[in-house]
């Protein structure tokens, strides 16, 4: 209570300074008059009796002085004083302190910028009430090699009707659907998500007008309902405050409006425009398919008190049961759960670890760089320094000094790099591949702040130690005598420097090998063939609504109606349908069976797609064997299939497929449809570039259409100038039918391997950065190296030494900093390029290649870097040179 | 600034107490401390003005003393210094721990 009273006290007067010292000042002066009265009176005169009051009272500067002490804190007048001092220092040397400041900010820039965005995407918690309680679970099977899939869900149900250790769990339609908006003007797209009626309550979202769902609604099959969110409610209903209850026009069919969600719940993504329920039927719960067909995603919230592990326990438990209970489709099906955030965040950790890692090496080379410069100062006011020790400045105090004007810079330099962090996570945010930054996008707030301020003292302490302590070291006579350069002190800080270098190096070649090792990787998957031919091809999105399309032959009237009119397009040379595209992300599988084999050979799944005829033709596929589909492939045709020549390998090694039969069945019986394979087509990569083609099954869009599908047209020319044409034709087949999306193929693959390219791109600035540094780094020890030698050099030239042996002289020198940076520095970079493993295809952590052609490009940048000194240093006149250290 | 030998705390504590001890009579401002201690002390003891100042200001942040502005009799402004309750209990310790360190050297100064 005292003490922390005092502290106040002290504050204050500290702060208050110039009122305590007028204040002081009037007392002393009532005191002066007081003695001067007393010595009048007894009988001096009047100035002599103001002498004596002067002369007994002692110094009143002192005791001002001493006033100040017991009053203020004196540490913070000192180091306000030291802070000018440092600001006066560097503005003395303005290049010197500029290039500090410009070096840190880039370092500090960096760093931030990307703190920045892990801050964002990983450290943030979740905009959800209570978000660690929060757990996503996901089914798990090994004969099929599934992960956290999908729910099947009938399990779904289970799972929240038995596991005592969730409150309640949630479950959404693993991707997102798309309506259209009738009824005011264009037709206009709607953001769909099917969700069940507890998701609102579960995630702990709040309505901000009307409600969300019920838990009854997920059964509700006669009530056509949504809930709107804020973005939507903005943009296609102008904010209305009387939009609960009315009623709108959704694919055709009349939808209530029952609430509008509060701005910032935007979950599973920010482009849903509304949410609506399930809507299932009460009697599919005892159906097979409900428990076959995997298509939700379930979020649990953990029941108050119960821990992650116990809740996991409680849930393996159900698991097993629902496994023994239902066999046909749970045999093997296991579940796991992980925290939501982790679910969230996991594809962007690696990757935005990496990069954390990379700024922090960046930034350490700037620091080591900036740190040279220090040492160039402080030899550079070795004098002062000389002077105030010898005059008797207490070493502390001088340490003190040398470190408030590394602490004065770094902040410059603090500051700087934060406006350059501002830019930076504009750049990321637009550079960045959909889904690895959170929708709210990088800001810099609060916790970046904090944390630019603690690297930035980091900073000034790591460059500014070592000329800090060894400034106070000197013995003033040395210090003196040779003008600040005492031999062996001058050597320590000469060693310092030259560490620097090394560090430099380094660092230097750590980041560069990361960077070479990920542009080797994109190079690799950049020359991947996709298995098709995406240039000049335009696909065109639609979801044609179930209300309006619910006929094979209606859907079928649609599909030809649209490739016909395509196709007649000028400029159009082949058009075709296909209900998803490759290299998006979107895979439907299913298990199969080939006829006369046994059930369960297989023990995997096979994509399949649905296709049009001249699907291949339009993407320029090989056929390998028999047809691809015709006109003739229709409804109530023969029921046929094309493999690709993956299952052709796999499945019927040396045999011919064509005619073989099979099944979307895992196991065949009476009811199976089978079909007949007429063909064998090459291989597309279905997932990424980097995943090897997997098997796949085509049947014709005829036979079995999908309401989903994309329009594809291929052009010589420039697919985007089709846009607008066909939807004018879209218009004219069916006015009430929007477009969800457009792509051009080559978007499609470039979109495929944008992960990738933001890391290399950003890893690779950085390593560029890192390298000028370091090499402007090494030119700077040289360069001082050189001056330093001059005299040397002059001797040796006059004494008859060939320019060259001077020159090596200065280059071995080099060497001596370059060889074991270069070793430090590849052994760091063996370890660390560890990390990338997993971002890396086909090129090794660590890579010959790399390996060699990295530490080749960096010794022969330092080797030019010294190069220059060692030529200028050569060059010298023997004459002048011996004259300039006189 | 004068070497820091032991007695220098010595005196300065000392100095401490005569002010407690001058300001348990009555508030007065420094210079009437000062011309007190050196009345009472006959003119043995003589403040060093210098550290009077100082040394008002770490009583008063101590919570010993406290401090206002008054109008002296011959209207005058001077700043007044008063004993606070903490100040007289520290002023009976302050004094008991004298009288021991008295004591004390008195006593091994006695010893032959």
């Amino acid at each position: 209570m005292m003490p922390f009273d005092r502290m106040l006290l002290r504050l204050r007067a500290a702060l208050r300074r110039r009122a305590a010292d007028r204040e002081l000042d009037e007392e002393i002066r009532f005191h002066l008059e007081r003695e001067q009265e007393k010595n009048v009176s007894a009988g001096m005169s009047d100035s002599d009796a103001w002498r004596r009051a002067y002369v007994a009272f002692g110094g009143v500067q002192q005791v001002r002085e001493a006033h100040r002490d017991v009053r203020g804190v004196p540490w913070l007048a000192d180091a306000s004083s030291d802070v000018r001092v440092a600001l006066r220092a560097l503005a003395r040397r303005p290049a010197l302190a500029g290039a500090a400041v410009i070096t840190l900010a880039l370092g500090i820039g960096a760093n931030t910028a990307i703190f920045s965005a892990v801050d964002a995407a990983i450290l943030r918690p979740l905009p959800f009430p209570a978000p660690d309680r929060l757990v996503m679970l996901g089914e798990n099977n090994p004969e099929m090699n599934w992960h956290m899939e999908s729910v099947a869900g009938a399990n779904y149900l289970d799972w929240k009707e038995q596991v005592r250790a969730f409150q309640d769990i949630a479950a959404y339609t693993s991707g997102t659907g798309h309506g259209t908006l009738t009824g005011a003007g264009d037709p206009q797209l709607l953001t769909l998500q099917a969700v069940t009626g507890n998701f609102f309550t579960v995630l702990g979202g709040r309505a901000a007008l009307g409600r969300g769902f019920t838990n009854d609604e997920t059964w509700d099959t006669t009530r056509a309902t949504i809930v709107l969110s804020d973005r939507a409610w903005r943009a296609h209903f102008g904010a209305d405050p009387g939009i609960v209850g009315r009623t709108i026009h959704l694919d055709g069919r009349l939808t209530q409006v029952i609430g509008v969600m509060a701005p910032g719940f935007t979950f599973p993504s920010s482009t849903v425009d509304a949410w609506y329920t399930q809507g299932w039927d009460r009697a599919s719960r005892t159906k097979v398919w409900f428990r076959r067909a995997h298509w939700l995603r379930a979020i649990a919230r953990l029941a108050p008190g119960v821990s992650v592990d116990e809740a996991n326990a409680q849930f393996q438990v159900v698991v097993r049961r629902l496994q023994q209970q239902y066999p046909v489709t749970n045999r093997v099906m296991g579940a796991g759960m992980v925290p939501l955030h982790t679910y969230l965040v996991g594809d962007s950790r690696t990757a935005l670890f990496v990069l954390l890692a990379a700024s922090g090496l960046l930034l350490l080379i700037a620091c080591a760089n900036v740190g040279n410069l220090m040492l160039v100062h402080a030899n550079g006011r070795a004098p002062e320094v000389a002077l105030r020790l010898a005059l008797g400045a207490g070493p502390w105090r001088l340490t003190r000094q040398v470190l408030t004007e590394s602490l004065v810079l770094s902040s410059l330099g603090g500051a700087a790099g934060l406006s350059l962090a501002w830019l930076g996570t504009r750049a990321i945010t637009l550079l960045a591949p959909a889904r690895t930054l959170p929708d709210a996008g990088v800001h810099v707030d609060w916790s970046v702040l904090v944390y630019t301020l603690a690297i930035t003292t980091a900073c000034g302490v790591l460059f500014g130690i070592g000329p800090a302590l060894w400034s106070a070291r000197r013995a003033p006579g040395d210090a003196l005598k040779e003008g600040g350069r005492g031999p062996h002190e001058g050597r320590r800080m000469r060693r310092w420097g030259e560490a620097l270098a090394v560090a430099e190096i380094a660092l230097a070649l750590m980041l560069s090998s990361g960077a070479g090792l990920l542009v080797r990787s994109l190079w690799r998957l950049a020359h991947v063939p996709p298995g098709f031919d995406p240039r000049g091809v335009l696909a065109v999105g639609l979801e044609l609504p179930q209300a309006r399309y619910d006929t094979t032959p209606k859907v079928n009237v649609f599909d030809d109606a649209l490739i016909a009119h395509a196709r007649a397009l000028r400029g159009v040379t082949d058009a075709a349908i296909v209900s998803h595209l490759p290299l998006t992300g979107t895979e439907w599988t299913s298990s199969f069976s080939i006829e006369g084999r046994r059930p369960g050979e297989y023990g995997s799944e096979v994509a399949h797609r649905e296709v049009g005829p001249n699907y291949f033709r339009a993407m320029r596929e090989p056929l390998r064997a028999g047809r691809t589909f015709n006109a003739s492939d229709r409804d109530g045709s023969p029921r046929v299939v094309l493999i690709n020549d993956v299952v052709a390998r796999r499945f019927f090694p040396g045999q011919n497929p064509i005619g073989q039969r099979l099944t979307f069945d895992k196991i065949p019986d009476s009811s199976s449809v089978w079909r007949t394979i007429v063909g064998v087509v090459g291989s597309e990569h279905q997932i990424s570039l980097d995943a090897e083609p997997r098997i796949e099954i085509f049947t014709p869009q005829a036979q079995e259409p999908s309401g989903d599908l994309y329009l594809l047209v291929r052009t010589p020319g420039d697919p985007v100038s089709l846009v607008p044409q066909i939807r004018s034709l879209l218009h004219d087949i069916d006015p009430e039918q929007a477009i969800v999306d457009t792509h051009t193929l080559d978007d499609v693959v470039a979109t495929s391997m944008a992960r990738a390219r933001f890391l290399t791109t950003l890893l690779l600035v950085f390593a560029t950065v890192g390298l000028a540094l370091a090499v402007v780094g090494v030119y700077g020890v040289m360069a001082q190296l050189a001056q330093r030698r001059t005299r040397e050099m002059g001797i040796r030239l006059a004494l008859g030494a060939p320019a060259r042996a001077v020159r090596w002289l200065i280059v071995r020198h080099a060497l001596g900093m370059v060889v074991p940076g270069l070793i430090i520095g590849t052994a760091g970079a063996l370890l660390a390029t560890q990390a990338l493993r997993s971002v890396l295809y086909q090129v090794a952590p660590s890579d010959p290649l790399t390996f060699v052609a990295m530490p080749l490009a960096l010794a022969l940048s330092a080797l030019v870097a010294s190069w220059l000194p060692a030529a200028h240093a050569s060059r010298a006149d023997p004459a002048q040179a011996l004259h300039v250290c006189q | 600034m004068s070497a820091s030998s032991p007695s220098a705390d010595v005196l300065r504590g000392t100095l401490d107490l005569l002010i407690l001890k001058t300001l348990a009579l009555e508030p007065m401002h420094g210079w009437g401390i000062s011309q007190r201690i050196q009345q009472v002390s006959k003119g043995v003891l003589d403040v060093n003005q210098g550290s009077l100042y100082p040394a008002l200001q770490r009583l008063e942040q101590r919570g010993w003393i406290g401090s206002d502005w008054r109008t002296t009799t011959n209207n005058r402004r001077a700043k007044y210094y008063r004993l606070t309750a903490t100040g007289r209990r520290a002023l009976g310790e302050e004094t008991a721990s004298w009288r021991r360190y008295v004591s004390t050297v008195e006593l091994i100064l006695g010893t032959p």
